[in-house]
């Protein structure tokens, strides 16, 4: 079939190219900054190609035949083609970001080599058609994120990097255990020959483990508010935009597109759901330290996006599609003004801050664009994600559950808005302050004008996850 | 061409200690070395083309002989290479030849006893991947385990002694059981030749002394067990590994406990107990417990050689359920874990005899931040370490995964999963020591070490290229097994 090499770029150039950037940074750190941010927007643009061919109903499949059911393949169909834009839009400019950020610290060469590998390997994983390829680019996303995390390499600092690759490892671990009893039952791991295939309790159980731990859904979440540790570009990638959209997708990739699931998960995976978003906003508000706040956040907003996909609704499903692209785009800008403001006043504690408005004018105007959008507050992108989430829900054969989500809207709006107040209004404690770097101030800017452009401009996104919600012919 | 790469295996060694012995032992050190360089890429090198010939000829396997006519009768033994022994024989010529590099670095004034004694072990394990009796296997297996005593020991030192005296004394022990079992076999089967074992034993159950029988196959798997320290009988291998010079523990870590107890085990397994579905699950049962008890045992150490060595004992139970299976997809799971062990754990036991070379010590509490002075030594011990920990799309992660499929489908499913699960420790212990070595802060007392350069770091590379390749590499690599009609 045609159009195979346009997968191949997007999948190896990160992740091959992303070996190379420490050789060339040992020479020149320049051209190795402007690499790795080419190679992701190299995934970004070509990821935007073969998104045409993957509406038109005849995806992209590249396929290598292999004994034993290891048949392995890459398919860009709608639903990958959408997860590969959106996570490698957000990487594109939180590399962009980091140009700023990290360059007065050591190690950049590993840093920049694992945040590239890391967006090759989500590449990898959304495009891939065989569990155990999915299994392999998911544990290299955990190796990244671990020396990521570690970044600063400071002792709790490592301890906590660790504590996250256990975690994570763990879980998907036991979602390989749930991989080798489907393999056992079908005698394949190529997803494409078990489509519509019932999958066991037993097995949904152990592969929900393993999701629930990467996407940081109670009671697998302890590692992500943890991780705040990293550089704020490392958080923003990994705890916002990319990492913990990992296990959604996988989750839509099994559940949605291949397996028949047993009806007791439409409601089992939106009561997980929606206690993560209750307990986590929970936690939200009593934190002090803006990153751990916003990590809460996360592991509240996923609740939605679970919802959204497990609810057994297309409006919901659809919802929970255009949530992650939302979510990604305004939390990573969350967590990048996090970042400058952290950079700037040297502290976490939103205790010790205020005012900061007054010295961070553009920072601030573009923290309130994300956290609107977080919220829900229209016209911002978020809004229209969130209602179609709860829609859906309220809809779907257990209608009660949306009540929950709703009490999680509501308690993310006070927290969000807390932290705002307490950051950028009131006394001003550092008045001396500048604003970040040019690369991090812009990113920040782009970020918070595509929250509000893709609320105003809705049509085009939420046509494209109703499409294909809609192609996958479940409703 | 055939008949010079089989008998190489035996004869190479026996030329090189002749050789050996020859040069004057003043000048002997580097020329001694070197020799060993020559006499372990050629059995690489002869492995290659004896696997490739194989092939070619569409053989199973290749009989052959020493000095002797193969088809005398009575007396004499006769040699075999196939698939798996041809693939061991190329990881004893790998994991000697890392041995060597190493040793270049840190033997120094006893590379004349080194070497020798490399050449005395390298024959023992030839032998025991290419006889075809029971017996013979002995013989190898002694020369196998006299010449590692004597390697622990080296350097005269009493940590060393201590090592090599709890191993003699343990292996001792194996060999008694051994050789007591193999009178009773004979006894009851008039031959040890692995054929006609087999074939007497198909119907062992209406044996005349049937007991006599399962007491010979206790004490054979006994002996075996302890000979590769498969938990409960591992207790001298943390201790031999840990008091060993560093490239000794090299060759003990990456190859020697494995060619005397785990290839011994699977031979006898596959070619003379061919039908007693009792020894399977009995290893099975004494794999699981290794895999588990020697990761969770490796968490608690405190030191960079005894996690290696704790580490071995949980990756050798996943060698043994592979074989304990009894599947085809078992067995070749075990073949490709086999070859991958003696890659990855002999790169960290490589890292490990960098670190001590450039610091002094392998007390995990006394490192901290090495990775920023030993880039090398750290990447390819994290490399080696994910490996181990079955990341993919490392090396490790596949055969354990065949591994792991071939025990869910054939012996039992609760073993599958535990044997997976067992992972998360590989993983805890992993980090324990990354942290402590080569992640985390620079400690202020380390601040001028720098890379081992050399011989050290070029093995540790070689290794890692290995567990990368095989690993991108593995779909070709299941292709080709598949088109050889081996799986």
């Amino acid at each position: 079939m045609e159009g195979q090499g346009i997968i191949f770029i997007c999948i190896f150039v990160p992740l091959i190219g992303a070996f190379l950037l420490p050789i060339i940074g040992r020479f020149m750190p320049r051209l190795r900054n402007i690499l790795a941010l080419l190679f992701v927007l190299t995934a970004f643009i070509s990821a935007a190609i073969a998104l045409p061919q993957a509406l038109s109903g005849t995806p992209i499949l590249w396929q290598m035949e292999l004994p034993l059911g290891f048949t392995m393949g890459f398919l860009a169909d709608g639903l990958a083609v959408f997860m590969a834009m959106t996570s490698s839009l957000v990487a594109s400019i939180i590399v962009f970001y980091s140009f700023g950020y990290i360059e007065h610290y050591p190690n950049q060469n590993e840093y920049y080599m694992m945040v590239v590998l890391f967006i090759g390997s989500m590449m990898g994983l959304v495009f891939s058609t065989n569990l155990l390829l999915i299994y392999l680019f998911w544990e290299i996303s955990a190796v990244c994120c671990w020396r990521l995390i570690g970044f600063y390499r400071g002792k709790d600092i490592v301890l906590r990097a660790d504590k996250a690759f256990l975690v994570t490892v763990g879980g998907a671990l036991l979602m390989l255990i749930g991989f080798i009893s489907i393999y056992v039952q079908t005698g394949t791991f190529n997803l494409l020959d078990m489509q519509g295939n019932a999958i066991s309790n037993a097995a949904m159980v152990l592969i929900l483990f393993g999701i629930l731990s990467k996407s940081a859904t109670l009671p697998l979440h302890t590692w992500l508010p943890d991780a705040g540790v990293a550089p704020s570009p490392v958080t923003s990638l990994l705890h916002a935009a990319v990492l913990v959209k990992i296990g959604v997708y996988v989750y839509a990739r099994l559940f949605l597109v291949n397996f028949q699931l047993d009806a007791v998960w439409e409601t089992a995976v939106p009561v997980i759901a929606g206690v993560s978003a209750l307990v986590s906003a929970g936690a939200a508000m009593i934190e002090t330290d803006i990153k751990r706040i916003i990590a809460y956040s996360t592991i509240s907003q996923l609740g939605f996006i679970f919802l959204g996909l497990s609810c057994g609704t297309m409006v919901g499903a659809a919802g929970g599609l255009l949530y992650i692209l939302m979510h990604s785009l305004a939390k990573g800008g969350l967590f990048l003004c996090a970042g400058i403001v952290e950079h700037s006043t040297h502290t976490k504690d939103i205790n010790k801050m205020g005012g900061l408005a007054k010295c961070l004018p553009i920072t601030a105007v573009a923290f309130a664009c994300c956290a609107f959008s977080v919220m829900g507050i229209p016209p911002f992108g978020g809004f229209f994600a969130k209602f179609m989430v709860i829609n859906g829900a309220a809809t779907s054969a257990s209608p009660w559950v949306s009540v929950i989500f709703i009490i999680g809207a509501v308690m993310t709006i006070i927290y969000l808005l807390r932290v705002f107040i307490k950051v950028f209004f009131g006394e001003i404690t550092h008045p001396d302050i500048k604003e970040g770097s040019w690369e991090m101030v812009s990113s920040v800017s782009i970020l918070a004008a595509l929250s509000l452009l893709g609320g105003i401009f809705i049509n085009l996104p939420s046509y494209v996850t109703t499409f294909i919600i809609e192609s996958l012919g479940r409703w | 061409m055939i008949t010079f790469a089989t008998i190489s295996f035996l004869g190479l060694p026996l030329l090189a200690i002749l050789l050996l012995n020859i040069v004057r032992k003043e000048t002997g050190g580097t020329i001694s070395i070197n020799i060993g360089f020559v006499v372990s890429i050629i059995q690489m090198i002869a492995a290659v083309v004896c696997l490739s010939l194989l092939w070619l000829h569409g053989k199973d396997f290749i009989e052959f002989s020493l000095f002797w006519d193969m088809n005398a009768t009575l007396g004499s033994a006769r040699f075999s290479v196939d698939l798996f022994s041809l693939v061991v024989l190329f990881c004893i010529g790998m994991v000697s030849l890392a041995s060597l590099l190493t040793a270049k670095k840190t033997i120094g004034a006893k590379a004349l006893n080194y070497t020798n004694l490399l050449m005395v072990i390298m024959l023992g394990m030839n032998g025991i991947a290419v006889v075809t009796d029971l017996f013979s296997l002995y013989v190898f297996l002694e020369i196998t385990g006299i010449a590692s005593f004597v390697m622990i020991a080296l350097l005269h030192d009493k940590r060393g002694l201590e090592g090599a005296f709890k191993y003699l004394v343990m292996s001792a022990i194996a060999s008694a059981l051994i050789l007591g079992s193999l009178a009773l076999i004979f006894t009851q089967t008039g031959s040890l030749v692995y054929g006609d074992v087999a074939n007497a034993l198909a119907d062992w159950r209406n044996a005349q002394y049937a007991p006599l029988l399962v007491v010979a196959f206790v004490a054979f798997i006994a002996g075996f067990s302890i000979k590769a320290g498969i938990a409960p009988f591992h207790g001298w291998l943390p201790d031999a590994y840990q008091s060993a010079p560093a490239s000794v523990s090299v060759l003990l870590g990456g190859i020697v406990t494995k060619m005397a107890g785990v290839y011994a085990i699977i031979r006898v397994l596959n070619s003379v107990f061919v039908s007693m579905p009792m020894i399977n699950q009995t290893l099975l049962i004494l794999g699981l417990i290794s895999i588990v008890f020697g990761a969770v045992a490796a968490c608690g150490q405190r030191d960079f050689k005894r996690i290696l060595a704790y580490s071995s004992i949980s990756q050798i139970g996943y060698i043994i359920i592979g074989i304990a299976s009894g599947s085809l997809l078992g067995f070749v799971g075990a073949m490709l874990h086999f070859f991958n062990h003696a890659t990855f754990k002999t790169t960290l036991f490589v890292n490990s005899a960098a670190v001590e070379a450039q610091t002094g010590t392998t007390d995990i509490d006394q490192l901290g931040g090495l990775q920023a002075r030993m880039p090398v030594t750290a990447v390819s011990s994290i490399l080696a370490f994910l490996s181990m920990a079955g990341i993919p799309p490392l090396a490790g992660f596949w055969s354990k995964l065949l591994i792991i499929i071939a025990v869910w489908q054939s012996a039992s499913v609760a073993g599958g999963a535990i044997a997976l699960a067992a992972s998360i420790f590989t993983a805890a212990y992993f980090l324990i020591l990354q942290r402590k070595v080569f992640f985390g802060p620079l400690e202020d007392h380390l601040t001028e070490i720098t890379e081992a350069k050399g011989t050290i770091s070029l093995a540790a590379v070689l290794l890692s290229i290995v567990t990368v390749a095989f690993g991108v590499l593995f779909p070709v690599i299941l292709n080709f097994l598949h088109l050889q009609g081996i799986l």
